[in-house]
């Protein structure tokens, strides 16, 4: 057997961005803070520090989707916008059977590999 | 806007599947058209600035370069041309930045023409590539799409203000009724509410494409171009056009956050708003001076929202005015008399100048038997970038 743990694998993450110097956050990554005016270098990342977005969240709306782009098999996937505790939203993909606006779930990430190049880290609600 | 600003020639292809063509032939044709209307063919290269619009052709043509491609194709050289892009709003946006050349006093005639051939790709494909448009590692990377956004805000609209799939069949029925008139329509059938919504097989017809939104409330994917001329209305040459100008009263664009779930509230299309409020300002008009409209419906709940954000209907409510009829042509605002993306089609780039070539034909008097709006003074556009993200604006007023 081999133990791939010592390759140091790690679990795909999406990670928020925080203003040292407000406290602000944000989700994608901006280049400057909308409250004080900080401008953050993506090389450095000085003065901003990041962690990860994921645990419970609300979902806002969703949909269904049956025309898929190139690349994807399945035959449909849905898709949604949540909320999480700390204010922030992001959409994502949806995996409940019955997706109600309103409803309480955890956001995991994954990682996905439909499109040609490397896979991406894409957010799973359920 | 000291200067007047007119149109004096309208051009456009029949929208549908040009996938054999090259885009240069068919942004030259909407041109030529546009140039014959004026009369002003043969004067080409007195032409002070060309600005084509498209958004995607590197990745449906594998072209690029397109503007100086139509302009060798035309026998232009060397009339100076450049190529505007912004997504699915291009076309209006060529439009405004070719009102800010003649209105700045560097150009007296300006050709903007916009166009797109997404039907040389496969559908999935094209998908794919209009949603490249979204928020990369936010939005595309999810595997999201313009349907998926359209969808998630109609179940919000829907929760909201009890809007029901039936209301969004009544708008596609009414916009294929007017596209059945329009020759340069994409999809020039009528279709009826037993067929798409009521009778017992309506959710065959009328297949779910991104829930709650089915086929027939999504735009098909279209090829086509066309063009307007536009003129100096202050200068000594607008008086050798075939055509009497159309003023463009007001034109103007604003943006939105990039993704959709950054906005304060995802159901306020903020960019439209303010487009159409700047665009009122430089007319000096309001809602009530429209007398007819062709907004962005890629997806019909679009034609809704828009609608409300730029004041001609209350919040909410517009989906009852088109239970009532108040949008079809002989109602109290034709709403896209055209046909609207959703039976005209919509060639991403082209769109924009499409809508403004339809309010010319309306301000002239020029549309179909059927179709043409009865008596318009004043015509308003809305060409909408992205999910929301970079909105123009356009009114043509009849002089």
């Amino acid at each position: 057997m081999i133990d791939f743990s010592m390759y140091d694998v790690k679990a795909p993450k999406i990670q928020a961005y925080k203003c040292e110097g407000c406290g602000e956050i944000f989700y994608p990554a901006p280049m400057i803070c909308a409250k004080c005016g900080a401008r953050r270098d993506p090389v450095t990342g000085k003065d901003w520090s990041t962690f990860d977005l994921e645990g419970p969240c609300t979902l806002l709306t969703w949909t269904r989707v049956w025309n898929l782009p190139e690349g994807y098999t399945k035959k449909f996937l849905q898709f949604g916008i949540v909320q999480f505790e700390n204010g922030l939203k992001a959409s994502g993909r949806v995996e409940v059977a019955e997706p109600k606006t309103g409803m309480k779930l955890t956001a995991t990430v994954e990682e996905a590999d439909e499109r040609p190049g490397k896979p991406v880290n894409v957010f799973v609600f359920q | 806007m000291a200067t007047r600003v007119g149109i004096v020639g309208i051009g456009h292809t029949r929208f549908g599947n040009s996938s054999e063509y090259d885009l240069g032939d068919l942004l030259a044709y909407a041109a030529t058209d546009c140039l014959q209307d004026a009369g002003f063919l043969e004067r080409r290269k007195e032409i002070d600035q060309v600005f084509v619009a498209n958004m995607a052709s590197g990745m449906f043509c594998h072209q690029t370069a397109v503007a100086s491609a139509m302009i060798s194709k035309m026998d232009m050289e060397p009339v100076p041309a450049e190529l505007i892009e912004n997504g699915p709003a291009s076309g209006a946006s060529a439009i405004k930045v070719g009102t800010m050349a003649v209105a700045s006093g560097m150009a007296d005639v300006v050709l903007v023409v916009g166009g797109e051939i997404m039907r040389k790709v496969t559908g999935w494909s094209a998908t794919d590539i209009v949603a490249t448009m979204l928020h990369t590692e936010a939005e595309y990377n999810m595997g999201l799409t313009l349907p998926g956004f359209g969808g998630m805000f109609t179940r919000m609209y829907m929760e909201k203000y009890g809007l029901t799939e039936r209301d969004l069949a009544l708008v596609a029925v009414k916009d294929h009724e007017n596209g059945a008139k329009n020759k340069y329509a994409h999809v020039q059938l009528p279709c009826k509410i037993e067929a798409i919504a009521d009778g017992p097989e309506a959710n065959v017809v009328n297949q779910y494409i991104a829930e709650p939104l089915r086929m027939y409330s999504t735009c098909p994917v279209t090829d086509g171009a066309a063009a307007v001329l536009l003129v100096n209305m202050d200068a000594p040459i607008a008086k050798e056009f075939k055509k009497k100008p159309v003023r463009i009263a007001g034109v103007a664009s604003a943006t939105d956050t990039h993704c959709v779930h950054n906005r304060q509230d995802p159901l306020k299309l903020e960019a439209v708003r303010i487009a159409g409020e700047k665009a009122y300002q430089m007319a000096g008009m309001g809602p009530k001076d429209i007398d007819f409209a062709e907004l962005h419906d890629a997806f019909v709940i679009l034609e809704l929202a828009i609608s409300e954000e730029i004041g001609l209907f209350e919040r909410g409510k517009a989906y009852l005015a088109v239970r009532k009829g108040e949008t079809k042509i002989d109602g109290r605002l034709p709403i896209n008399p055209s046909g609207g993306l959703k039976s005209k089609g919509h060639p991403v780039g082209g769109t924009g100048v499409s809508q403004v070539v339809e309010l010319v034909r309306q301000l002239r008097g020029e549309a179909e038997p059927g179709r043409q709006v009865k008596d318009p003074k004043v015509g308003m556009s809305v060409n909408f970038g992205g999910f929301g993200n970079n909105v123009v604006a356009v009114i043509c007023a009849k002089e």
